[in-house]
């Protein structure tokens, strides 16, 4: 029997709702988010009718803001306006400094190898920050959808490496978000196209984002979206258009390179307004301080060739590794705001040999793709089952002797994918073997990302070469590894879930979640352990609340002394975090409350004290 | 290992398979076993489904591949196959060593329709060492010589692969 809380007559839940469900496109410029209506995905606006979020965050004194308020202050407010945070997920303090002269923030070393950026707020982690602005698009989502999300799928690069997507997992885990699935931006650009032109056959999704560039090769077949190829560059995008025409600027005006942050984020915004003017017009007047001067379509064409290039090898590289030749692909797809620049589409027209298609608005098909998904995967959808088959985008292998990379699963594979490779001692009598887990595609170890390490122990001594140790690559739908490792002989293991070297590390992600404990998500036994907690709150608070009622008239001083006891035990038990211990005295609690809820009953209590939402026994 | 990859795709154990047909088949199971099927499903079966699906996966990376086929086939018929090669076949490695010589020039002189050509020649050998298995692997008098050809697929399949890595650096 359960104590049951009663919903005032009209507020009671509806039975058959609709499962809402969400698909989040979290781009480096802007994001949104979307949802299926009416049975068409469509965008889902804010209150003054935006759809569109600007990706920045400004952190204040004594608040946040997110979107078009954050990017107004950018230029005023360099370094607590954050923007293009996308471009820092899971990168380390290294990578990031490469990117530093672009970059206005003051970055501080976190715990982890992961760049913090100290703001008004303290130091806030890329994770951080995108947390804040998926947690503005899942309000926007509950409020527009009335009701609380039973999840979302999150869009990533295709070639997001597996530290970028653990980022992204961690940052909607903190924003609160179920994650139904990490799906790559061109596949889900490819369902929104594909169902809704109804193609068949091999096409190819160009997708350049602000920050981002991926380049996917797929073959639709009847709702199967199966992925060939992928490829790209995932710091290749708009933002260094806008970088070509600040250099371009500086040199013209003879400016020293070495602007303040607020003078640099200013140039940037003229580069910017400069290259979307150039999307219609031939030519346009840029003004920065005393200097003003013009740009032509040719001089940004000039500009931008080496990126474009850049851009156009991975395309050519994609189609070989599809196994497929340029000219068998039957439709180009234009994807991402920088796909407006009409040197964009002109060279990639000619590289495929195709007008590339874009009548879909290139800013939102991600998004409409993701809510497609979403749906499904929620279990609203009826008719013809959609399903996408997607590919790792860089190898994943370990590190051998001499500092080589051997590749387990090559790039292009399909996941979910599981592989095994045998490896063996290396010294007589050696009882340990460190493993060293890489992404990428070079020889050297050096030249790939280190993802993890982690050590097997406890192999039984013996000659060189004689352990047989049995090494397992595991790759999820989302295209998150896990790795195991095993001596045959013995049967002695050790597995980790791989947490990259460039991801937070565990204590700070605990305190994230702390920080934000309300808004704990995804992680399974975490979210477990708060719903018990919840539960036995409410449980708590309805059990004290008849309590003070009616406690005196109907319970003797021994009975009530059994109900405190059993409260106070749990009250211990909830604030720990045994999941079961919780659940166990919940039970006890609501059976030792049961005759005097019976007893509240009889009395007839109940209809004195309806509205007070009040408890009943079911059953 | 558990179901047979051939008996997976309901398909006899043969060299010569239709692929489309393959395909058609991997793409059915594969709607049923994808972890997007089980999305709602407690966290057990949800790790059975993604066991299952990458099982899919590998088998029909197997079948499709023909020098994979190969191996899978010959593995089959029980007997034990030797990691490495050492199945001796000089007549091959020399053919090998000058192809991988004129790979080379082709490098040295950045010739992109050398390289096309070589690709099909390439693709003729391969189609002519597969014409040649499937005429003999089922017979057990000829099994050396069955192994020996796929030996020499997998040598084409590295080869292969220099040429697309050539190709590659021919492009920056």
């Amino acid at each position: 029997m359960a104590l049951l809380q009663i919903a005032e007559p009209g507020q009671s839940p509806q039975p058959h709702q609709r499962r809402l469900a969400v698909g989040i496109d979290l781009g480096t410029t802007n994001s949104l988010v979307a949802a299926m209506r009416s049975g068409l995905a469509t965008p889902l606006p804010d209150a003054q009718g935006r759809v569109i979020l600007p990706s920045a965050v400004r952190y204040l004194a004594d608040g946040v803001e997110v979107g078009h308020a954050a990017v107004a202050a950018a230029a005023s407010d360099p370094l607590n306006s954050i923007i293009s945070v996308k471009r820092l997920m899971g990168r380390g303090l290294a990578d990031v400094k490469q990117l530093g002269a672009q970059l206005p923030y003051r970055f501080v070393a976190g715990d982890s190898q992961m760049p913090f950026i100290d703001t008004v707020q303290g130091a806030k982690s890329p994770v951080e920050v995108s947390a804040d602005i998926l947690r503005v698009l899942r309000e926007r989502a509950e409020a527009s959808l009335g009701g609380q999300l039973v999840g979302a799928v999150i869009t990533v690069p295709a070639y997001f490496d597996d530290a970028q997507r653990q980022a992204t997992k961690d940052a909607a885990r903190l924003a609160g978000l179920n994650v139904l699935r990490l799906l790559n931006e061109p596949t889900a650009a490819a369902v929104a196209y594909g169902l809704d032109k109804g193609a068949e056959g091999v096409v190819a999704i160009y997708d350049l984002g602000g920050g981002t560039f991926d380049i996917s090769i797929l073959r639709l077949t009847r709702g199967v979206f199966e992925v060939l190829a992928t490829g790209g560059d995932s710091a290749l995008g708009g933002d260094d258009f806008d970088h070509a025409i600040a250099g371009w600027l500086i040199e013209q005006a003879g400016l020293s390179a070495d602007l303040d942050p607020g003078a640099q984020r200013h140039l940037l915004q003229v580069a910017c307004a400069a290259k979307e003017a150039l999307t219609d017009a031939d030519s346009v007047t840029l003004a920065y301080g005393d200097w003003s001067g013009t740009l032509d379509r040719a001089q940004f064409a000039a500009l931008i060739e080496p990126l474009l290039a850049r851009s156009l090898k991975a395309c050519r590289r994609a189609v070989r590794d599809a196994g497929i030749e340029l000219d068998e692909v039957e439709a180009v797809v234009m994807v991402g705001g920088s796909t407006r620049v009409p040197r964009v589409r002109e060279a990639v027209g000619e590289l495929f040999g195709r007008t590339p298609l874009t009548d879909l608005d290139p800013d939102q098909v991600v998004a409409l793709g993701a809510a497609i998904q979403a749906d499904a995967l929620a279990g609203n959808q009826q008719g013809e089952e959609l399903l996408l088959l997607d590919v790792i985008p860089l190898s994943l292998g370990l590190e051998t002797m001499g500092g080589l990379m051997e590749k387990v699963i090559a790039r292009n594979t399909t996941i979910p994918v599981a592989r095994g490779q045998e490896f063996t001692t290396y010294k007589d009598g050696q009882t340990a073997m460190m493993i060293h887990v890489l992404q990428g595609e070079r020889e050297l170890v050096s030249d790939c990302r280190s993802l993890a390490r982690f050590e097997l122990r406890g192999i039984p001594p013996m000659v060189a070469g004689a352990a047989k140790i049995r090494v397992t690559y595991q790759v999820d739908a989302d295209g998150l590894l896990s790795v195991s490792a095993r001596e045959l002989g013995s049967g002695v293991e050790a597995s980790i879930q791989v947490k990259p070297s460039y991801g937070l590390s565990d204590s700070e992600i605990a305190r994230m979640l702390q920080d934000s404990f309300a808004h704990a998500g995804d992680d399974k036994a975490a979210r477990a352990l708060r719903e018990q907690q919840v539960e036995a709150e409410r449980l708590l608070e309805v059990v004290q609340a008849a309590l003070a009622a009616d406690g005196e008239r109907l319970l003797d001083a021994e009975e009530r002394a059994v109900i405190d006891h059993e409260m106070q035990q749990l009250r211990e038990l909830a604030a720990g975090s045994d999941v079961g211990a919780i659940e166990r005295q919940a039970r006890r609690l609501s059976q030792v409350t049961d005759a005097f809820a019976a007893r509240r009953m009889d009395a007839g209590i109940k209809a004195a004290l309806t509205g007070r939402q009040l408890n009943e026994i079911e059953e | 290992m558990s179901t047979c990859h051939f008996a997976l795709f309901d398909l006899q154990p043969a060299f010569a398979i239709d692929l489309d047909q393959l395909a058609v088949r991997y793409r059915e199971l594969a709607r049923e076993t994808h972890p997007d099927r089980f999305a709602d499903a407690a966290p057990r079966e949800q790790r059975q489904a993604l066991e299952r699906a990458a099982q899919l996966n590998d088998a029909y990376q197997t079948l499709k591949s023909p020098s994979r086929r190969a191996l899978y086939l010959l593995a089959l018929r029980g007997e034990h196959l030797p990691l490495e090669a050492t199945v001796q076949d000089p007549e091959f490695l020399l053919q090998q060593m000058m192809l991988r010589e004129e790979l080379e020039e082709l490098q040295d002189s950045a010739d992109l329709a050398g390289v096309a050509v070589f690709k099909r020649r390439l693709k003729a050998a391969q189609a002519e060492l597969e014409q040649g298995f499937a005429a003999c692997w089922d017979r057990p008098a000829e099994r050396e010589q069955a192994e020996r050809l796929m030996r020499r697929m997998q040598f084409l399949d590295k080869l292969a692969l220099e040429v697309r890595e050539l190709e590659e650096r021919l492009d920056d």
